[in-house]
């Protein structure tokens, strides 16, 4: 007797072969059988007209902090996500002495945008270590966890207040391998580090302040275990995007480990940037280094309000003037009908139309909730004004703090975009599910993937796609027992359909502590999720399953 | 030719964050070219360092009013 058995299946296995119609059974949470299964099962499900796939995983996220209260890291999971990497971009919540929470706090709430109850109220802080944060997430874990340890938090640990202000001593960089080597054995599945990110104070994060030798040493470490060197290089010069895949791939050839870097998008103002790094990934690789560039599939959108200056605005002088006065100033001008007069007319004859007319509402501000999704241009055409005094006279309305979002801005032409992610040599990742939560929603890039670059821009199959954010992905990382439907393997399984799977609408909520507000996508056309044999989402909803590991 | 690096073009570009960021081109002595990109504070500031009124009159510019105004600290 099986516990479960998906009857009736298209199943994509990850492997990258053609997909077959079958069936899969799981065992004590192990995929049992795969092809026309005999026998019965403690549970059916119907897969008829669905793909039937291994549990996608997600490289690159910072759910750290959202585990504690939120063990299936909603809504990634219903995405089909059922494995994610927390700990990128040298920050991890251990190892962290009581006395320095404060500090790695300010650091997250710079990326993750958090609120500060969900540092205070969400969770009981019982840990310094890191196999105490394990731990701590371990308890109510519905989606597998497989953390990287950060470089910064290490660098803390040890060097206490001069992590952000100088290099090691040798002394103290023999201190931080045996610190890494400690989260290894207790389950960290690499390090992070990072050359671009700054604190709450504007200050480089600690990794900054390391020199070569201490990541040389560092990754030694790492070699000892064959673990992953996650690092963000200065990805808004390409020139040194290129030295560092460089350094990346001495580091990976040195002390034989894998490496990868995000983000890595394409610009059309910028067209040779990407193929430039994918052309110096090639040649790396062909010297054996392994050095992954990471590859978000979703446009990226341009968001402002007038509560602080916006580039959206470079090409009028006259908004820049206006938006960059203290606060009081910008209000009195934006209040003065002469003024306003003047900047409407800049727009020229159309009123803004053209350039403002398709700016969406975004909400999750001041912005009427009835306003958010639609555009300016309907909400101006509605008040009888043009475009741009639109903009204005909303956001005077509701204290400038009424969010508009430009869509589609960057990494947007699919046609570019796909190539690059079928190329074998890109790792679909970057999510940073869990980041940027009030900015804009880091949520189903999978089911993008699937609606834009396999159905829509045919760049990849079906079987192409699956393999890409499954089987790959567990290669890359050395998760031995993940990403394919394969007797003896984790039964982590995504149910689908092919034709539907898809991201939503972004929309706000206030579901933080605090009732703290970020942006989600809701998943489309995911039928259900099972992680470790259990189905932890079906149909809609979340269930009460808590199968979810720590996983290496 | 100049002996020093020049801006010889300027576009708006979506950031990795979300934000509207200033993409510059600037052109070296022996003729390569490099692009650099600024976050929207530095960029608007650029901007008003250099009197530009619109992004193609940062064309011409040399790389070092970049370290002008508080873009230096």
């Amino acid at each position: 007797m099986f516990d479960v058995i998906v009857r009736n299946g298209f199943v994509v296995d990850g492997s990258g072969e053609a997909g077959f119609k079958g069936d899969v059974a799981v065992l004590d949470g192990k995929i049992a059988a795969v092809g026309a299964v005999n026998g019965a099962a403690k549970r059916e499900i119907d897969a008829q007209g669905r793909v039937v796939a291994p549990g996608f995983i997600d490289p690159h996220t910072h759910f750290d902090v959202q585990l504690l209260w939120d063990g299936a890291a909603r809504p990634a999971l219903e995405h089909g996500v059922t494995c994610i990497v927390p700990g990128n971009c040298s920050l991890s919540l251990a190892p962290l002495r009581a006395s320095d929470r404060s500090k790695v706090v300010g650091m997250f709430q710079q990326i993750e945008e958090m609120p500060p109850e969900a540092f205070t109220q969400a969770f009981e802080w019982s840990w310094e270590d890191f196999a105490g944060y394990r731990d701590a997430i371990a308890k109510q874990l519905s989606i597998n966890v497989a953390p990287l340890v950060g470089h910064s938090v290490i660098r803390l640990w040890v060097m206490g207040e001069a992590a952000q202000q100088r290099t090691a001593t040798p002394e103290e960089v023999a201190a931080m391998q045996e610190v890494l080597r400690e989260c290894l054995r207790a389950g960290a599945i690499g390090m992070s580090t990072s050359f671009v990110d700054l604190d709450e104070h504007g200050r480089p994060v600690p990794s900054r302040f390391a020199d070569f030798a201490e990541l040389d040493a560092l990754t030694a470490v790492l070699g000892e275990f064959g673990r992953m060197l996650q690092c963000v290089p200065e990805f808004y010069d390409v020139d040194i995007t290129i030295a560092r895949i460089d350094q990346l791939s001495e580091l990976s050839l040195k002390h034989r480990v894998p490496t990868t870097f995000s983000p890595v998008f394409d610009n059309t103002s910028t067209p040779d940037n990407a193929p430039r790094i994918l052309a110096r990934v090639e040649e790396q690789f062909a010297r054996g280094a392994r050095v992954w560039p990471q590859m978000q599939t979703r446009p990226i959108d341009i968001s402002f309000s007038l509560l602080r200056p916006s580039l959206f605005f470079a090409r009028l002088p006259r908004w820049v003037r206006v938006l960059r006065q203290p606060l009081e100033q910008r209000l009195a001008a934006l209040r003065d009908p002469e003024t306003v007069a003047k900047m409407v007319e800049d727009l020229g004859p159309d009123g803004g139309r053209r350039m403002m007319g398709g700016l969406i509402v975004r909400g999750g501000d001041a912005a009427p909730a009835e306003w958010v999704g639609r555009t300016l241009g309907d909400l101006a055409a509605e008040r009888g004004e043009p475009p741009a005094l639109a903009l204005i006279n909303l956001s005077l309305e509701h204290g400038l703090d009424v969010a508009f979002l430009a869509a589609d801005m960057g990494h947007e032409v699919t046609d570019r975009v796909g190539p690059m992610l079928a190329h074998p040599l890109v790792h679909i990742g970057a999510s940073d599910g869990g980041a940027h939560i009030a900015s804009f929603s880091t949520y189903g890039d999978t089911g993008y993937l699937f609606s834009e670059f396999v159905r829509k821009g045919a760049h990849l199959s079906l079987e192409q796609a699956v393999r890409k954010i499954t089987a790959d992905t567990a290669d890359i990382w050395g998760l031995k027992d993940r990403g394919r439907l394969r007797p003896g393997l984790a039964a982590d399984i995504v149910i689908f359909d092919p034709e539907t799977i898809d991201r939503a609408e972004e929309r706000p909520v206030f579901d933080m502590p605090g009732e703290g507000m970020r942006y989600v996508r809701d998943a489309r056309g995911v039928q259900a999720v099972l992680v470790n044999g259990e189905l932890a989402y079906a149909d809609g909803a979340y269930t009460d399953a808590r199968s979810g590991v720590v996983c290496v | 030719m100049s002996g020093e690096a020049v801006i010889v073009g300027a576009e708006i570009a979506a950031g990795h964050d979300g934000s509207a960021e200033l993409v510059l081109r600037l052109r070296y002595p022996n003729g390569g070219e490099g692009v650099i990109v600024l976050e929207a504070e530095k960029g608007l500031e650029l901007m008003a360092v250099c009197g530009a009124a619109h992004l193609e009159e940062l064309a011409g510019q040399s790389w070092r009013r970049l370290l002008e105004g508080t873009c230096s600290t």
